[in-house]
């Protein structure tokens, strides 16, 4: 019954995970020294984080993912609850104007990377189980819209605009891909357009954000400094790049160098080659996730590997596009690569999922076929 | 379960893979156009942000003279600059150097916070106070190597070497002339930064290193030309003085001095005017020194033999309407003695002879008019009017070296043709480069052109040695030695009056010894001494004092007189009479 895991796809994420090590310590050894006096300081702690998070990995890998429908609405509410919690000044703690942090002994948790996989979890069991009812507005599609926009209305509220963004994204194609009807998702995004206009407008660091994106000239020097310290690293690196360590824009003069602009870094010491290594290995990612996805032998199994294959890539394609200035910058981390605990964590668990799902074999392949694979 | 399994459709998979992928896609044209083809602008413009340019004075080249004496050498020292944008705490920072400069710390902080990316703190601090400036090792202070000129002979050749400003660069004399020599190469290195604080050294990086200089001067006999000239204008009352030494058959100075002088070591504390190069920036009318210039040409053209006679007219000669006097009455007279003598008559004469065109084609050819080409700064070409703008009096008044102004470099060079059987040669001061890498670069000496034949320059120097013998010139005689030489004293106009002045001269000898093979040209120059003043009396006695002290230093053989016959009559001989 329990088949092979998918090796190409755990290759691909030790592959990233290494890469990740590497890039943070060449980003953050000079900034390390310099606050805490140990040029390995972030190194050890990525390192740690990576080892419980390839733990995490192999332990979900081993389990049935099947067990996780019946935790999936605990999760959900444990996810709410988190988010909720880390809003409340005193229990969440407040980092650049935003409250995305709980912070004890030490370690700091972001309750956000939690939620989505808490709630892509939950969505995956929802859809499975409405199955061609998703077609249906009110009793289909308006569920899983509502348990998305709790978290993601809740996530907003910290505020965290990149990560809801993601989310928002990421629900969006699993309910597209399980087949809700076009109009409907149309209609939905009317609806949001104003609320999403009206929190642009709210939030003054966002639209200066949009803005450097839009109409430089117009933008605050702040924003225009990361883009354009970005573009410089960028193009600083060339085809080849710089060396590896041999860095200049991680001497402060880019901003977030070993956590959300770590892809700059890596554009800069590994070049348009290593920068295109990387965006290759999302490409992996995604073609890996979608297969796992389609030889699912359950519904569920199915939604959870498009979910979470959608948070995963959607999220690094955003950070990443957000890098080269296409996208207004969000504080947002690249996964696998950028330092920050809970992200790689959480990212490690969900391939984990992934891999777990790859292990049951495609019982429902010829129903595909009979299907024609169309609608 | 299984067969109630709804699959999500394939074609909507694959839209969404096909979203993901196509932004991918524009991710990497992005990255594709960021990094290959802007990846030259970027990574200047990068550059740009990483590179601090620290100027560094490189350790400046010796100057030294003909014998390996040291005249100009750079001491090290450090300076301390900041660049305003890294530094963290202006207050701060400039309380603690105040402390350790001694200088006001508000001065120090304003100059912190200033605009500017890069302000020079102190300049040339002693290597004590700047070690303790390292020590503090503030954030956007840093120090650089400079070297602290020194002149060791303090006033010595002061206008030949001229000075450095407090960046190094040369602002006089040879220190300006060949600064880019001596400097070596950059002037500043780059040193690369971070974004907030540090500025990176690269230790490696060393010093550029300029070249030394070997200069054609004699440091005993410049210390003696500007003892002997020193003394000469104070015991006369003068205004200033020039000596110029040359080999007159290279063209090499072997000193040269002004009065008044300067030391170089503090030159800011002396008006401009002592810190000029008179020797070179400064014409004046040369009188009848010039009338070597007259008799050359007629000699040459052959329009006259010495033995020729000119009747003296009893000492007043009126040319264009203006009465122009000897100093004696002189009646009949040789060429020769018109010169010994220094008749103004007898020269306006010989200059109807030569006439106008000929005159002014050997006045420009003994390079009158135009600069030497002397490797020193701010060298003025005199003054001579073409002959189209001559009145009827300029001829008359060129043969008693009026209306044309000539600076001491170029009597002597003139001179130095005579002397040396009729080269005119370039004046030099640099003898040679000693480059970092070891390398000796040596100087030639530059012929110009050939103004006089050795015939005519013999003749001359038979004549210019009488000058000394019996003539104007006698103070300048030299005993054991045979001197050659021209008196010149030229009334100053003045400048108020437009006319010339009666009492204001400017005294000077040109001459060169031994006179048959020369090896020294002298020049001496007076600039207005007081009372009753000639050539003869104030400049031809330096003349004397220099060349015997030199002529023994430079192991020069006193010859015996050949002949100790006294040629004291004028009317010896005569074959023409005038």
């Amino acid at each position: 019954m329990r088949g092979e895991y998918d090796k190409v796809l755990l290759t691909v994420t030790l592959i990233l995970v290494g890469v990740g090590i590497l890039m943070v310590y060449s980003a953050s050894a000079i900034r390390a020294q310099e606050q805490f006096g140990d040029p390995s300081f972030f190194l050890k702690r990525h390192v740690i984080w990576a080892a419980v998070g390839l733990a995490t990995l192999i332990g979900v890998l081993g389990q049935d993912y099947r067990q996780l429908q019946r935790w999936a609405p605990l999760l959900y509410l444990v996810a709410v609850l988190v988010l909720i919690l880390v809003l409340i000044p005193g229990i969440g703690t407040k980092v650049n104007g935003a409250r995305r942090w709980f912070r004890f002994a030490g370690l700091s948790f972001q309750p956000a990377e939690f939620a989505k996989f808490g709630l892509i979890l939950y969505l995956s069991r929802l859809l499975a189980r409405k199955g061609e009812r998703v077609r249906e507005f009110k009793d289909g599609l308006l569920p899983p819209v509502i348990l998305a926009v709790v978290v993601v209305g809740l996530i907003a509220l910290q505020p965290n605009y990149g990560t809801a963004l993601v989310i928002f994204a990421s629900v969006g194609a699993l309910l597209f891909v399980a087949g809700t009807r076009v109009s409907h998702l149309a209609l939905l995004g009317l609806g949001l357009a104003p609320l999403v206009g009206l929190l642009l407008a709210q939030a003054p660091h966002v639209r200066g954000r949009v803005l450097a994106m839009v109409d430089p000239s117009q933008a605050s020097p702040r924003f225009l400094y990361q883009l354009n310290q970005s573009q410089l690293a960028l193009g600083r690196g060339g085809s080849l790049g710089a060396g590896l360590g041999d860095g200049m824009q991680k001497l402060f003069y880019l901003p977030e160098p070993h956590t959300d602009f770590i892809f700059a870094i890596i554009g800069e010491e590994l070049g348009f080659a290593g920068a295109m290594g990387v965006l290759a290995l999302f490409v992996l990612i995604l073609w890996r996730g979608i297969r796992i996805g389609l030889k699912a032998s359950d519904p569920f199994g199915c939604y959870l590997a498009l979910g979470i294959t959608s948070l995963i890539v959607i999220q690094g394609v955003v950070n990443v596009g957000m890098v080269v200035g296409l996208l207004p910058t969000a504080g947002l981390p690249l996964p696998f690569l950028s330092f920050g605990g809970t992200s790689l964590v959480m990212t490690l668990f969900g391939v984990g999922i992934l891999l777990s799902v790859s292990r049951c074999p495609p019982a429902y392949q010829g129903y595909l076929r009979q299907r024609g694979g169309m609608r | 379960m299984k067969s109630s399994f709804e699959s999500p459709s394939r074609v909507r998979i694959a839209l969404l893979a096909l979203v993901l992928t196509t932004f991918l896609g524009l991710v990497a044209w992005r990255l594709y156009s960021i990094q290959i083809i802007q990846h030259h602008d970027l990574g200047t413009r990068a550059m740009g942000q990483y590179e601090r340019r620290i100027p560094v004075a490189s350790k400046r080249g010796t100057i030294y003279d003909r014998h390996g004496r040291a005249l100009a050498i750079s001491l090290d020292a450090a300076s301390v600059f900041a660049h305003p944008g890294l530094v963290q705490q202006p207050r701060a920072t400039a309380s603690r150097l105040s402390q350790v400069l001694k200088r006001p710390a508000r001065e120090i902080q304003a100059k912190l916070q200033s605009d500017r990316p890069f302000v020079w703190i102190q300049r040339k601090v002693d290597p004590e106070r700047a070690e303790v400036v390292s020590q503090l090792n503030l954030p956007g202070v840093g120090l650089v190597p400079e070297g602290k000129r020194y002149y060791p002979k303090k006033n010595t050749a002061a206008h030949l070497l001229g000075f450095v400003g407090v960046d190094d660069r040369g602002l006089e004399g040879i220190e300006l002339q060949y600064d880019h020599l001596l400097t070596g190469g950059s002037q500043s290195f780059l040193s690369r930064v971070d974004a907030l604080r540090r500025i990176i050294f690269r230790e490696a990086e060393e010093r550029p290193v300029g070249s030394d200089l070997y200069l054609t001067v004699d440091e005993v006999i410049q210390h003696v030309a500007e003892r002997k000239l020193e003394a000469a204008v104070q015991r006369s009352e003068a205004r200033a003085g020039t000596v110029i030494v040359m080999d007159p058959v290279t063209g090499e100075i072997l000193a040269l001095a002004n009065t008044p002088s300067y030391n170089p070591n503090a030159f800011g504390s002396y008006p401009p005017a002592f810190r000029r190069n008179r020797a070179v920036t400064d014409p004046y009318e040369p009188g009848s020194a010039f009338k070597m210039v007259l008799a050359a040409a007629a000699l040459e053209e052959g329009l006259v033999t010495p033995k020729d006679l000119f009747y003296g007219e009893d000492g007043t000669i009126e040319v264009a309407g203006t009465k122009i006097r000897d100093h004696k009455r002189h009646g009949w007279m040789t060429f020769r003695d018109v010169v010994v003598f220094s008749s103004n008559v007898g020269a306006i004469k010989v200059g109807m002879k030569v006439g106008k065109a000929r005159f002014y084609n050997y006045i420009t050819s003994f390079g009158f008019g135009v600069p030497t080409g002397v490797d020193l700064p701010g060298e003025s070409r005199g003054l001579i009017r073409r002959p189209r703008d001559w009145s009827r009096l300029s001829l008359g008044s060129l043969s008693i070296g009026h209306e044309v102004s000539t600076t001491p470099i170029q009597l002597i060079t003139a001179m130095s043709a005579v002397a040396n059987g009729g080269h005119l040669v370039r004046p030099y001061v640099l003898k040679a480069v000693r480059h970092p890498d070891g390398s000796i670069v040596e100087s030639r000496p530059l012929p110009v052109r050939r103004v006089i034949s050795p015939e005519t320059a013999r003749t001359l120097t038979s004549i210019f040695t009488e000058v000394v013998k019996r003539g104007t010139g006698q103070a300048a005689g030299v005993a054991g030695y045979s001197v050659a030489g021209k008196t010149g004293t030229a009334q100053k106009l003045d400048r108020q009056t437009g006319r010339y002045s009666r009492t204001k001269v400017v005294a000077s000898f040109v001459g060169y010894v031994p006179a048959e093979h020369p090896r020294l040209a002298i020049l001496v120059l007076i600039d207005d001494p007081g009372g009753t003043a000639w050539g003869g009396t104030v400049a031809a006695p330096v003349f004397r004092e220099i060349a015997q002290e030199v002529l023994p230093y430079l192991e020069i053989p006193p010859v015996p007189a050949r002949d100790k016959r006294v040629a004291r009559r004028p009317d010896e001989a005569s074959s023409r009479v005038n």
